[in-house]
């Protein structure tokens, strides 16, 4: 973890030489062992795929990129408010915020099919999956951070009568930051598995459902094709938040 | 001026502070000096409105502590620094007297920095800054406030000797240049007696509950003009008359207690 951290962009670089290097494995043991490509196709074999028809793969890509980015959107959206109202009106916290804990525990996969039946397969019911999975760990990490506050920071602010908006504006949201975006980076490593799970099961496009019927017809090169850019996809938004909270980050 | 009329404070059972009475003076720099939990943390708190009288009161001016929080006459200075880690130290002078609601003042800002010795230092953040400077940015911060008082809470109490004189003195400074009032809560007596023109003796204990039956709410027990001649430096240290007045507070700190 501390080595990790002196590496900058940490959250890029080191997941990307990991990649490399599996990949070179993967190629010399093709090689080595004479895999047949149905079994295991070579990365190159995976590459052509891509090569050969890459408006599907993209097409898809955007498909499961608007599920993330809408869900993640409203998950973080009605999480982050949710958190601020359960924060302002301690009955509540005392509440429900230990449920709100517990169900992180829940595996949210297991909900997809309760979601199949009631709003039926769509990409609405997709983003309501993604939000639902990304919910959690913003409602938690939002939670922590506003109780993060020293008390003497609120005595300065409370010794010239700032008032209760002002505090919060410029003194509490900040002191929360950290936490809320150690809440954002757990949803979006989450909300592509949300997105992909939608896919199989709440609608019928993206990468995910690419990789299904690619499964159905023993098609491990487009599987890894499709595989590789969903890995793509992923990394570019976590290392995009990462980014963001380095924008917004003072510790 | 300040006054407090019979103050007592309590919290529950725990009685913090019975039965204060003192007045002080515009413009007086007092020294308030007592061990751990003996309530003169909560007797500078009472003032500065932080916390509430549970009998008798406390007015500024002739206005309550809440009134003068309102108009920005308090500027408090704690032990911890609090100032905010991620602004800088130009923004963090300006930022308390924002949330005032006063109207900025960069550049005066800017000058009172330089005056208290981080000329250069105005861009570096809390993180690169030492103990001492980020106290002496705490304490520009309430000057720039336009408080006309200052209550300080054991500013100096996380800092290492050395710095602590040498902050003793730019806050004897700081105060000559700016005349005002100050109350400063410290568990030193030579700093009390160093920097007072008035040294009150507190004492008492913390477990003060009445229900046990044990411990003692905090008292002023004594109370001394400390005649040392102004300014004062660092010489003063070393001087018959100062070894003379810490002696007659550490005497009266061990008879109150």
């Amino acid at each position: 973890m501390t080595v990790a951290r002196r590496v900058p962009f940490a959250g890029v670089v080191l997941p990307v030489t990991a990649l490399l290097v599996a990949v070179a494995v993967w190629w010399a043991l093709t090689v080595a062992l004479a895999i047949p490509p149905f079994l295991l196709p070579s990365p190159a074999a995976v590459v052509a795929r891509l090569a050969g028809n890459p408006d599907l793969y993209l097409t898809n890509a955007v498909e499961t990129l608007r599920k993330i980015l809408a869900g993640g959107a409203v998950g973080i959206g009605v999480g982050f408010s949710l958190a601020l109202v359960v924060w302002a009106v301690p009955l509540l916290e005392r509440a429900i915020f230990p449920y709100l804990v517990a169900a992180r525990v829940l595996p949210k996969i297991a909900v997809a099919p309760i979601f199949l039946i009631y709003f039926g397969v769509g990409f609405e019911t997709a983003i309501l999956f993604v939000a639902l999975i990304v919910f959690f760990p913003v409602v938690v990490g939002t939670a922590a951070g506003l109780d993060r506050t020293p008390e003497s920071h609120l005595d300065l602010l409370r010794s010239v009568d700032a008032g209760p908006l002002r505090t919060f504006r410029y003194v509490r949201l900040p002191h929360a930051l950290p936490d809320v975006f150690a809440g954002v980076k757990q949803s979006v490593t989450l909300a592509v598995v949300g997105a992909v799970v939608a896919e199989w099961i709440l609608s019928n496009d993206g990468l995910g459902s690419l990789i299904l019927v690619a499964s159905e017809n023993v098609q491990v090169d487009v599987m890894l094709a499709a595989l590789s850019v969903l890995l793509g996809v992923g990394l570019c938004l976590y290392g995009g938040v990462a980014l963001a909270y380095r924008a917004v980050a003072w510790d | 001026m300040i006054r407090v009329e019979n103050l007592a404070v309590s919290y529950g059972d725990l009685r913090a502070l019975d039965d204060v009475s003192l007045d002080i003076d515009e413009g007086e720099f007092v020294t308030v000096v007592g061990p751990s939990g003996c309530g003169k943390t909560t007797l500078l708190r009472t003032i500065g409105g932080l916390e509430s009288p549970t009998t008798g009161r406390v007015s500024i001016d002739g206005d309550p502590p809440e009134a003068a929080q309102a108009d920005a006459r308090l500027g408090f200075v704690f032990q911890d620094h609090t100032l905010l880690p991620w602004k800088t130290a130009l923004e963090n002078v300006t930022f308390l007297r924002r949330m005032a609601g006063k109207d900025s003042d960069p550049a005066g800002a800017r000058e009172l920095l330089a005056t208290t010795g981080l000329d250069g230092f105005e861009d570096a953040r809390p993180a690169e800054l030492s103990g001492g400077m980020k106290q002496r940015v705490a304490i520009a911060r309430a000057i720039h406030l336009g408080a006309d008082v200052l209550l300080m809470d054991e500013p100096f109490g996380e800092l290492d000797e050395i710095t602590r004189d040498e902050m003793g003195v730019e806050i004897l400074r700081l105060w000559r240049e700016n005349r005002k009032t100050v109350v400063f809560v410290t568990h030193s007596v030579p700093e009390a007696v160093f920097l007072g023109d008035r040294c009150l003796v507190v004492s008492g204990a913390a477990d003060g509950n009445v229900a046990a039956g044990n411990g003692s709410p905090g008292r002023v027990v004594a109370e001394f003009d400390i005649d040392l001649p102004r300014p004062r430096d660092e010489s003063v240290f070393g001087s018959e008359a100062f070894g003379r007045q810490v002696a007659q507070v550490r005497g009266a700190l061990h008879d109150g207690a």
